[in-house]
């Protein structure tokens, strides 16, 4: 076992799992939970023991496509700092939901094919975190919208399952084509696709910025497909048809995480295109406050979650493009995977205890029934909404700090965004937990058995101390901004409490919603604006073309020739009158006047 | 003695046998297993690199006068055709369920289709090129029109009208590429004839490449002669569909990289601009026809007619990476519409009906089935791992850069931002890509998703030779695509480079 | 001494005949022998050519008689055909009037 190999038995051993699943997996349901679980603990200690390897920058490599010298796509890795710390947190979270679903899934149909799935998903994202170039980038680029789609398909029987599924892949592929055209335009220009080699040549293009600067926006698609950032964030909510325990996965390492990554992973080819990263800083910033706004009226306990995903993934992003280095973005990832992970498990073992029910207005008083599902989503909670001394706290911060400092309109914005993050987070946990019970399944809720809270019990921890110096410099190695408003920090703490004070006071005691805003629970109209779109301009033309295709040219190609033709013969057949002797004649004098012709001349 | 000669044989004397009375079913799956090993051993003897580009060649002079002769032999790009006939002709004859009237005559078509595909591909002399895809549309003719399904007189003469058109022109192509030949030294064969070009005998002669890419164009259901292709399949039983979509519209593909890339390369770049803008007609308005289809067969058709944007994209940019990219989605995109059109016709078969609307939810009575399905509509979509995705990429790469033969790198990045036609159209055939995703999910989900009808909660689940059958082509798009590296090396010894 | 000329007027004339009489008459069977006069006038003048065309030693050239007999025997298979699709004909419509026989028209 060395540096070199363990990567690619990391990186195979679930697809090896779910290919194993795919063909025994139907004949035992403990063999498919096995295999699953097995992958995702040997990759997770092989992780945590690369991790700790002076590894060599690079490892075995082959080429996938070489033709001539023109185009070569290798399949490699690339192992340094960013990667091992992704790889980490990664195969951990994947570990600790493989887990969970033993105790979520127990009941649920489909039992191999889920576990399939969660392996491909893993092998899936493993691709994107060891990619040591775009193209190789991009296939398991493909392939986690692929998993995503199985796993959210799930329910396949349920209408509003099967929409979100193909929603999710399809909205994927919008931002998906804007990623590869841009890995076109590097590589038109470059002609490497590694990304070695590609931050090394970034200097060629000081020529000609506009072309990086397109170049990088059209990668950045990529990432607002991925990571749900606006205009394309619809499909993340409407996932939540999926398990629970996927949309816990998936929201927090496994898809949304990885435009960020890739977006860390090329940082210094976007650090030379800075209208790039002015676009990217406007993305995630606007991201970041309308979703909280509409996070901020939703009914379904899940969905708010979703909607508070979208809004810290617009954290990362506009932390990205604010501060100088990707770390501080990544340090925002890694916390959020450990508490936004919680908070979904949390929310799942809501669920099975309200015998899946998903509304937050049909449970209530929770806490004593479920005390320790309780204590496990304060946790994460605390650090959802910064609280001082949660983990939340220090990576959120940070990300706010450099975007006041770089962007100080997108700056504000998102400092206003905490405060609802707070006011939106803590309202879910009043309704949810305190109050009275407000149906008769939250009368009969129950606890969760112990394999679903042993995932919420050690996810607890890391919510809460992950952000402490002591936790962040074992995986990054972030920077303060120097200049930063000595208002920051005190209007940060009083937004968190007001927040927090005002969910207490709207929702401490509520039995129905106080406040309707028909803007917020109607996400903007953005769905809607999409859905009357789809309908009306792209089925609608989409019919028009039909239409056209049989009726202009059809009838240009095939049917204006047939009546040609056909008229040509009607024209024709006067000449055929039906007697012998006519005909005779007729070829007689033809002879004679070909004869004549030929003899007069 | 060609070896080659036995591929095509195999299936002639099979069909023979199957018309003097054996038992008809049998014999043609003998015969195409036979024909399957025997491709597995011609791969395994085929020299890569060796010095011969043309391998396992033999000529028998037909008409010595005027060149003609029956001049067969492979290089990469022939057997990776031959490969692919070979594999859909299995598949077609094992999905194929025999029909009450005529058995003999049908499976002895299917076979038929198959030995004219195999003659045109391993022929070198253009006459018999052409003579055997000729031979190939009679059998096509008579399976839409006797045992098809719905309008299927109508279809059958639409389409074998079109086709007789297009190969009509074909051969007035074919002519005049024999006529700009200098006196003395005109043949039909190919080799011979892009020795000439190469050596600068020929003269420009754009007239000729017109009439070769309309010719062949029409074959391929170029825009806008593309209306007989989604109305014959929807009609052809999914064997005739699977054998006409999969195999035999390569066809065209192949003769314009086999004749027109290496001949011809100054017409097909003066008039690039022209195919782009019929190629873009294939990928954005056909697939945006595609999408607004009702039902699952028509779907497929026009989704066939789509892909072959991407190959035309490949051929019309003319340089290494298009066109190996462009060989690539042949022999991916035939494997990919077989599977799906074999599948299409075992739910015709449960059901009765392909209409979208009548469908759902057949996943839950059918979970093997709808696998099969996904794998195939995803490999139909370019998803990495199946072998359309490495050949659409290529296709991209080299199309960017597109325009030149064998070109270096162009300077794109150190000029003016500004795009020209190749890149246009580049991006455009990339939004094919969401498009594709758009037709190919929703009638996935339409058909095996969501809540099932009470009429088709207890319908069978595939079984038996149509299972192993679309499973094994499955299997092939997954090997290869997991290495394409396999099918490169064979393509990259073809004679188009040289 | 009957010259070229001569044999080429009467074949001239017989294949006239003949042509009247199948562009004129109506009855079938006429215009069936009106035929075989025209076959006939070819007959004579290839005959005629023949004769007149010595090749060396003044033997006449015998290919056009050759010919000759091909007519002849291709005539009487035509004439064997042509009697039974008329005899058909006649069964089948009860007549052997052409202007009868007007079904292939528009």
């Amino acid at each position: 076992m060395s540096t070199l190999t363990v990567p690619w038995i990391i990186l195979f051993t679930p697809l090896a799992a779910a290919a194993a699943i795919l063909f025994v997996g139907k004949f035992s349901k403990p063999l498919s939970a096995g295999l699953a679980i097995g992958a995702a603990a040997t990759s997770c200690v092989l992780s945590w023991w690369l991790f700790f390897q002076e590894a060599p920058a690079t490892s075995l490599q082959f080429h996938w496509i070489q033709i001539t010298d023109l185009l070569q796509i290798p399949i490699g890795m690339v192992i340094d700092g960013l990667s091992k710390a992704m790889l980490v947190i990664v195969t951990t979270i994947a570990t600790i939901v493989f887990t969970y679903s033993l105790g979520y899934m127990k009941t649920e149909e489909g039992y191999w094919r889920y576990f399939a799935g969660l392996a491909l998903f893993l092998f899936s994202m493993l691709g994107i975190v060891l990619a040591d170039n775009f193209l190789m980038m991009f296939i398991f680029w493909e392939l986690v919208g692929l998993s995503s789609y199985i796993l959210i398909g799930h329910y396949f029987k349920k209408d509003s399952a099967a929409d979100a599924a193909k929603q999710a892949f399809i909205v994927n592929r919008v931002g998906d084509f804007g990623f590869l055209l841009g890995i076109l335009f590097l590589w038109a220009a470059t002609g490497t696709l590694m990304f070695g080699e590609l931050i090394g040549r970034v200097g060629d293009f000081t020529l000609n910025p506009i072309y990086l600067t397109v170049a990088c926006i059209l990668i950045f698609c990529g990432t607002v497909g991925k990571s749900a950032q606006m205009p394309l964030h619809v499909w993340l909510p409407n996932s939540m048809e999926g398990p629970t325990p996927v949309s816990s996965l998936l929201h927090a390492a496994t898809m949304v995480a990885a435009g960020v990554y890739m977006l860390a992973r090329i940082f210094p080819i976007l650090e030379a295109a800075p209208h790039a990263l002015d676009v990217i800083a406007w993305i995630g910033g606007i991201t970041c406050f309308a979703a909280a706004l509409m996070a901020t009226q939703q009914d379904d306990i899940k969905r708010i979650l979703a909607y508070s995903t979208i809004s810290q993934l617009g954290y990362m992003v506009l932390g990205i493009a604010s501060a100088p280095t990707a770390e501080v973005s990544m340090f925002h990832l890694f916390t959020h995977a450990c508490f936004k992970c919680l908070l979904f498990l949390c929310a799942g073992s809501v669920i099975v205890g309200m015998h899946h029910e998903q509304g937050i207005w049909k449970m209530g008083a929770l806490k004593n029934k479920m005390p320790f599902t309780f204590l496990a989503t304060v946790a994460g909670a605390l650090a959802l909404s910064g609280c001082p001394g949660a983990s939340g706290y220090f990576s959120k911060d940070l990300i706010i700090a450099w975007a006041v400092v770089e962007h100080p309109f997108l700056g504000w914005l998102s400092v206003v965004t905490a405060g609802l993050t707070a006011f939106y987070t803590f309202r879910l946990v009043f309704v949810v937990f305190l109050g009275k019970p407000r149906d008769e399944a939250a009368k009969h809720a129950h606890e969760s058995p112990l394999v679903m809270l042993v995932p919420l019990g050690l996810l607890s921890i890391p919510a809460i101390i992950a952000g402490y110096p002591f936790v962040e410099h074992i995986f990054f190695h972030t920077t303060e901004p120097e200049h930063v408003p000595h208002l920051l920090h005190p209007v940060l703490w009083a937004l968190f409490a007001g927040g927090t004070g005002l969910a207490w006071l709207l929702y401490g005691n509520a039995d129905k919603d106080p406040v309707r805003i028909p803007l917020f629970a109607n996400r903007l109209y953005i769905d809607d604006v999409y859905g009357w779109a789809v309908k009306n301009v792209q089925d609608g033309g989409a019919a028009v073309l039909s239409w056209a295709d049989r009726w202009v040219v059809d009838l240009l190609v095939v049917q204006v020739p047939s009546k040609l033709a056909w008229a040509c013969g009607f024209v024709l057949r006067f000449l055929q009158i039906g007697n012998i002797q006519a005909y005779a004649f007729f070829f007689g004098a033809g002879v004679v006047g070909i004869l004549y012709l030929l003899i007069s001349r | 003695m060609s070896p080659l000669l036995f591929l095509i044989l195999i299936p002639i004397f099979g069909a023979a046998f199957i018309l003097a009375g054996a038992n008809a079913r049998f014999t043609a799956l003998v015969a195409s297993v036979t024909n399957l090993l025997f491709l597995v051993v011609l791969l395994t003897r085929y020299e890569l690199g060796g010095e011969q580009v043309y391998q396992f060649v033999s000529s028998w002079p037909i008409v010595p006068s005027m060149g003609i002769s029956l001049t067969l032999g492979a290089d990469g790009l022939s057997l990776v055709m031959l490969a692919l006939t070979v594999l859909v002709t299995l598949a077609a004859v094992a999905v194929a369920r025999t029909p009450e009237k005529n058995p003999h005559w049908f499976y002895a078509s299917l076979l038929f289709i198959s030995a004219g595909g195999l003659g045109a591909f391993a022929s070198i002399d253009l006459f018999f090129f052409y003579m055997f895809h000729e031979l190939a549309l009679i059998p096509t003719f008579l399976l839409i029109g006797i045992w098809g399904s719905g309008d299927r007189q109508a279809a059958a003469w639409k389409a074998t009208i079109y086709l007789a058109l297009g190969s009509f022109v074909l051969l007035l192509g074919l002519i005049g590429l024999y006529l700009i030949q200098p006196d003395g030294m005109r043949t039909f064969d190919l080799r011979a004839i892009s020795g000439l070009a190469k050596a600068g005998f020929l003269p420009e002669a754009n007239w000729v490449y017109l009439l070769l890419l309309i010719g062949f164009g029409i074959l391929v259901s170029l825009f806008p002669f593309h209306t007989w292709a989604p109305q014959a399949y929807a009609s052809a039983p999914a064997p005739a569909a699977m054998l006409h979509a999969g195999v035999l519209k390569k066809f065209g593909l192949y003769g314009l990289i086999r004749i027109a890339a290496p001949i011809l390369p100054a017409s097909v770049l003066e008039f690039s601009n022209l195919l782009l803008v019929l190629l873009i007609g294939n990928i954005l308005y056909v697939g945006y026809v595609t999408i607004s289809q009702r039902k699952l067969d028509l779907m497929l058709g026009y989704s066939s007619v789509m892909h072959m944007g991407y190959i035309f994209l490949g051929f019309a940019a003319l340089n290494i990476l298009s066109l190996t990219g462009a060989c690539l989605m042949l022999f991916a995109h035939g494997l990919s519409i077989a599977a799906l059109f074999a599948l299409s016709g075992e739910i015709r078969e449960r059901t009765g009906t392909l209409d979208f609307s009548e469908l759902g939810g057949l996943a839950k009575p059918m979970p093997a089935f709808g696998l099969l399905f996904g794998f195939a509509a995803f490999a139909a979509i370019g998803l990495p791992g199946f072998v359309g995705f490495a050949g659409e990429l290529l296709v991209f790469f080299g199309s960017f850069v597109g325009g030149d033969l064998l070109m270096g790198i162009t300077e794109t990045g150190k000029e003016i931002f500004q795009l020209n036609n190749f890149q246009i159209a580049t991006i455009c055939a990339v939004w094919g890509v969401v498009i594709s995703a758009i037709y190919m999910l929703r009638a996935y989900r339409r058909v095996f998703f969501g809540p099932v009808a009470d009429r088709w909660a207890a319908l069978p689940e595939i079984s038996g030779a149509p299972r192993i059958a679309v499973a094994a082509l499955i299997v092939v798009m997954l090997v290869t695509g997991f290495f394409p590296g396999l099918l490169i090396k064979l393509i990259e010894s073809a004679s188009i480079w040289s | 001494m009957p010259t070229l000329a001569n044999y080429l007027i009467v074949s001239g004339l017989l294949f006239s005949i003949g042509m009247a009489g199948v562009l004129l008459r109506r009855n079938i069977l006429i215009i069936f022998m009106g035929l075989e006069l025209m076959l006939n006038a070819a007959n004579l003048s290839l005959v005629a050519f023949s004769r007149f065309h010595l090749v060396q030693g003044g033997i006449p050239g015998y290919n056009a008689q050759v010919f000759v007999f091909f007519i002849i025997t291709v005539a009487a298979a035509e004439v064997a055909v042509g009697l039974a699709i008329i005899v058909a004909l006649y069964r089948a419509r009860q007549t052997t009037h052409v202007e009868d026989l007007d079904t292939l028209k528009f």
